[in-house]
């Protein structure tokens, strides 16, 4: 579990944080979403060690020598050196178990091949966020801070990290803690979600709740779908095979149904989000 | 600590750029040599045309030992400076990488990885200048032969062969003080700095402006002692006729002092100092 109340950091005169208060549970996904600038890695650089708040509490519940993990922008490793070198070293210097066994495991853990043995310069990005995840585990921290996973990842890659994460929370009872811009992919794995937008969290509570208040409307994908008329009634926007309308997420759920009824097939319906709503809500 | 002191090791023999310096120090080495041996029978026959014909001089006087004492005098610039972009590099690196952030994410004590890197960059100083020793007597002694030493302090000293051996020897030993004192200073300057090219124009700045101060009298008998850029060359004291033993111990223990109290200030300052 990771709780950090009323932190506050100022760098210079810029304020970094301003009473930041965040509670995950044990075992769950949580989901930190801001612009860029808005805090999220300066709150999790605090909540790794690396920088000291200049006020507040961070308390991180867990057992072993370390309590949390975590990647911070990039994996950042030795370049120079091959997966199983990066792990070798990263175990010794906590005095983990760096046997060939246990770096075979973490290294199948995050399902890197076991067979490479070349430098980690030519790995791919996925595979160094796998590398970078498999180093962050070592010594078995019970919280995992991951900020902006997803970024520099191709789709495959994406849906690969997303399934290691969900794996993670579901068979070791990890705390997840999250952060990205990249709403589409918190929403598939975060439960919670907290907003951050000029270093204060503006919002906090169920992704679904969240995302949904922000919505403000819906692209719908089919062949036919431009035979659907009464869709007119929402402000559309056409883009071949695809129309996106206004439409609020109860009225959304009438439309489907509606389109059944006439037979129009839709392959997707994809939320679009108010992202200005979202990030700096209080520009509107 | 162990394993951080080994990680440390592991680390700086796996990189490229280590070899590199290495190649550069032998590559001087083999420069100074071969000037010797292009250049040096003219310059020796010019300065002791006289006393050849007064004194006699055991072997030839362009032997091992003076090459030896050449390749001691060149040292003393580029050696620390190639000592401090490789030291410095095994922090400025690490924050540009942004593996410190990683390793600083383990459960490792701060201070205590910055201490492996003082411990290593200070025993990595001293297999520099042991390689370059061995080498040096080595070569010297292959090419040139042996024979007594004859080198211009204060006026012309000689020194016979076994004697002059023993004088280079405790030149490297008490002369690699000094190379320790800069490398450690530059891995100071690394957790001041963080970027590599920063971090090199100024420990360039320090070693200049140290080898200018060296010249310079400070006017203070106690300054002159105590200041560290007048402690760089003590092993020039083993080429007095007497050496100064006394002298000798009181500057390397000053030297001590400094290296330290640089390591310390870095310490403190790397422990409190946010890793962002």
């Amino acid at each position: 579990m990771i709780s950090c109340q009323q932190i506050q950091k100022k760098y210079d005169t810029v304020r970094a944080l301003h009473n930041v208060t965040i509670s995950c549970k044990k075992g769950e996904i949580y989901g930190l979403v801001g612009a860029n600038g808005a805090g999220k890695t300066t709150l999790f650089k605090i909540l790794l060690g690396l920088v000291t708040a200049d006020s507040g509490t961070v308390e991180i519940f867990g057992d072993g020598a370390k309590k949390i993990g975590g990647i911070i922008e990039k994996p950042a490793l030795y370049s120079y050196l091959s997966a199983h070198d990066n792990l070798r070293l990263f175990s010794k210097m906590q005095g983990a178990n760096a046997s060939k066994q246990t770096i075979e495991a973490s290294l199948e853990q995050v399902g890197l091949p076991l067979d490479r043995t070349d430098p980690v310069r030519n790995f791919s990005m996925g595979m160094k966020q796998r590398l970078g995840i498999a180093v962050a585990l070592l010594n078995n921290p019970s919280c995992l801070l991951l900020d902006e996973p997803f970024s520099g990842l191709d789709p495959l890659g994406i849906e690969a990290l997303n399934q290691l994460i969900f794996d993670l929370a579901q068979q070791t009872q990890m705390t997840i803690l999250i952060s990205s811009h990249i709403i589409d992919v918190l929403s598939t794995v975060c439960t919670n979600l907290s907003i951050i937008h000029d270093g204060e969290i503006i919002q906090t509570g169920a992704t679904s709740t969240i995302l949904t208040a922000c919505t403000k409307g819906y692209t719908l994908c089919g062949p036919e779908i431009q035979k659907a008329s009464f869709l007119n009634n929402y402000n559309p926007v056409s883009n071949g095979n695809c129309t996106t309308i206004s439409a609020s997420a109860i009225e959304i759920s009438e439309i489907i149904f509606k389109l059944s009824q006439q037979e129009i097939a839709i392959t997707s319906c994809r939320p679009v989000l108010d992202l200005q709503q979202l990030f700096n809500p209080k520009q509107q | 600590m162990r394993q951080l002191l080994y990680i440390e090791a592991y680390k700086l023999f796996r990189q490229s750029r280590t070899y590199y310096a290495i190649l550069a120090l032998l590559f001087i080495e083999a420069i100074v040599l071969l000037s010797a041996y292009y250049q040096g029978t003219g310059i020796i026959d010019i300065v002791l045309a006289n006393l050849k014909d007064t004194f006699y001089f055991k072997g030839n006087l362009l032997n091992g030992n003076l090459i030896i004492y050449f390749i001691l005098n060149s040292f003393w610039f580029h050696v620390p400076l190639l000592c401090m972009i490789i030291v410095s590099g095994m922090l400025t690196t690490e924050y540009e990488e942004k593996t410190l952030q990683t390793v600083l994410m383990q459960p490792v004590v701060k201070w205590k990885y910055l201490a492996a890197k003082y411990i290593v960059a200070s025993l990595f100083t001293m297999f520099l200048v042991l390689l370059l020793a061995v080498t040096s007597f080595m070569l010297s002694y292959g090419i040139f032969g042996e024979g007594d030493l004859v080198v211009y302090t204060d006026g012309l000293t000689f020194f016979e062969h076994d004697d002059a051996f023993d004088r280079l020897v405790y030149a490297f030993l008490f002369g690699s003080l000094s190379l320790v004192f800069f490398s450690v200073m530059s891995l100071t300057l690394a957790v001041l700095l963080k970027e590599s090219f920063k971090t090199w124009i100024v420990a360039a700045l320090f070693l200049i402006v140290s080898t200018l101060l060296l010249k310079i009298d400070l006017g203070s008998d106690v300054w002159n002692q105590i200041a560290f850029f007048k402690l760089n060359n003590t092993w020039q004291y083993f080429f007095n006729l007497e050496i100064d033993w006394k002298a000798v111990m009181i500057n390397s223990t000053l030297i001590g002092v400094y290296t330290l109290l640089t390591m310390l200030v870095g310490l403190f300052i790397f422990q409190k100092k946010d890793i962002g």
